[in-house]
């Protein structure tokens, strides 16, 4: 495997008393697509949030880029693309301006977006095909545009990891094709790694390196993928 | 029309009309952010701990506005610290809500005056203000509008999504303490002149308004400025030719506003509407 852009080492965590991960190890590569499948409440957004420390496991160890993630700072180099945030803005955001809070961290507080920016905000409205709609308010779009102008976000900083958290949901059968598509282009052309979370993720058969379920707190392989666990080798 | 006329000569009448604009104009700059991170009534919340500030002031002898302002910015840092401290958002601002009017009810008792003292800044009364209360009204709105405008991009990034925000490396918790700061010196600065109880429906009144008809933040936040405006010019208008409570008059133009904007919208979607269904049954 190349060198890991995201790594679990013995993870264990728990809400409260009630277990969700235990001992879990797991390594992502550059370039890899990696999809984590599992039921409602097994536990795969929550070991996404651990890697992208929005959550401090109990025990063990979360690596970005082989740093440990309380410690990372080039968070740049990774997107996030939560669970259907668009569809619920109260206040009405157009697309364009959707992709450019992805640039907030990145830019500082004060500091505009420059040439060099406004660039890359109309290179991944291009690659995500949404330019055209890029003035349109982002909650009044279809589940597919949303999800590729919230892609688009997460894309505007160059990231070499994009999680994608149950990307498909509400989406129908055209747009999750056009998706494909992109996320194809994304690991294919530009390298980067995708750790993508469904319930469902037949939309992307093929496409995928490795298929690793959550249940009962540990991360298994699916049909005979490699498996990445702290029992086996990666 | 010649007491329309009449009114902008009066002094009184000035100072009112610029204290209000002004207030009016920068509430809805940081109520966006609130409305867009479902916290609507925060402003509500700390204006009950601005009563709680008066009536300190009047208990021991201070300008209102330093006890509201010191006991609003008090009361933004433990609101944050009780929600980053995993208390839901509604449970500590009824905390914060319930705490400040006991706090004021007690300290206005204290007081000699009992609620009387500090009815007039409950509901405003921008007829009897003062150039220098103006200019302190104006400057805390000056504050607010630069640190709004300085941080447009970041605090949008965390009202629209404060996950992505905080992996994208956005300084999340002090932008929030930030956020709710701002909410505080809005409520100081309106109180005077709309009142603690009403300013803070400034700051979510245009927005909801604007939002019915806006395509972006940025045109929604520009929007709701100039209804907040307008509805601080008109509101007053009203109050003054009808002899109605001013703040209330302003709140109840803002209203009139969202329904407006309301009606508009759904008129659009019926026309937008109409021709597909006529399209569906030829």
């Amino acid at each position: 495997m190349t060198s890991p852009v995201i790594e679990f080492d013995q993870v264990t965590f728990g809400y409260g008393r009630v277990p969700v991960l235990r001992e879990v190890s797991l390594r992502i590569g550059a370039g890899e697509f990696v999809a984590i499948v599992g039921g409602n409440g097994s536990g795969k957004t929550t070991l996404m949030r651990l890697g992208l420390g929005l959550l401090a496991p109990t025990h063990g160890t979360v690596r970005l880029f082989g740093v440990p993630v309380q410690d990372f700072r080039d968070w740049e180099r990774i997107g996030y693309v939560p669970q259907r945030a668009a569809a619920e803005s109260a206040v009405p955001i157009s697309v364009e301006e959707v992709v450019r809070t992805g640039l907030a961290g990145k830019l500082g507080l004060v500091r505009r977006p420059g040439r060099a920016e406004r660039d890359r905000i109309e290179h991944v409205l291009d690659l995500m095909g949404v330019a055209g709609v890029r003035r349109h308010p982002v909650n009044q779009l279809s589940g597919g545009q949303q999800q590729r102008a919230l892609i688009a976000r997460a894309l505007v900083t160059r990231p070499r990891l994009l999680v994608l958290d149950e990307p498909t949901t509400g989406v129908d059968k055209q747009a999750r094709h056009v998706l494909r598509e992109s996320l194809e282009h994304l690991v294919h052309v530009e390298g980067v790694a995708v750790s993508y979370i469904s319930h469902d993720p037949e939309g992307f058969a093929g496409l995928t390196d490795r298929v690793l379920e959550v249940t009962a707190g540990r991360v298994v392989p699916v049909d005979g993928t490699q498996q990445h666990s702290h029992q086996g080798a990666s | 029309m010649s007491q329309v006329i009449d009114m902008f000569s009066l002094g009184f009448m000035q100072r009112a009309l610029v204290a209000a604009t002004v207030v009016c104009a920068v509430a809805p700059l940081a109520g966006v952010f609130i409305v867009q991170r479902r916290a609507a009534l925060t402003g509500d919340g700390i204006g009950h701990v601005a009563f709680a500030g008066v009536g300190l002031a009047f208990l021991v002898g201070v300008q209102p506005l330093l006890g509201a302002l010191v006991l609003t910015v008090l009361a933004a840092i433990a609101l944050y610290r009780m929600q980053r401290a995993g208390l839901g958002g509604d449970l500590s601002l009824a905390l914060i809500f319930y705490g400040g009017i006991a706090l004021g009810f007690m300290f206005a008792s204290r007081a000699g005056g009992g609620v009387n003292t500090v009815l007039g800044f409950l509901f405003g009364s921008p007829l009897n203000l003062t150039w220098g209360r103006v200019g302190a009204m104006v400057a805390l709105a000056a504050v607010v509008l630069v640190v709004v405008l300085a941080l447009y991009g970041p605090l949008v990034a965390i009202a629209f999504d404060e996950p992505a925000a905080r992996v994208s490396g956005v300084p999340v918790n002090g932008l929030v303490l930030t956020l709710t700061l701002l909410v505080s010196l809005t409520v100081v600065g309106g109180m005077y002149a709309i009142g603690l109880l009403l300013v803070s429906a400034m700051m979510v009144i245009p927005v909801a308004a604007a939002a019915q008809l806006a395509g972006s933040y940025r045109t929604t936040m520009l929007a709701a400025s100039a209804i907040g405006a307008g509805s601080a010019v008109i509101g007053l208008t009203v109050a003054y030719v009808a002899d109605l409570a001013p703040g209330a008059s302003i709140v109840l133009t803002a209203i009139a506003c969202y329904a407006l904007a309301a009606g508009v919208r759904d008129l659009r979607a019926r026309r937008v509407s109409a021709p597909l269904s006529r399209t569906v049954k030829a």
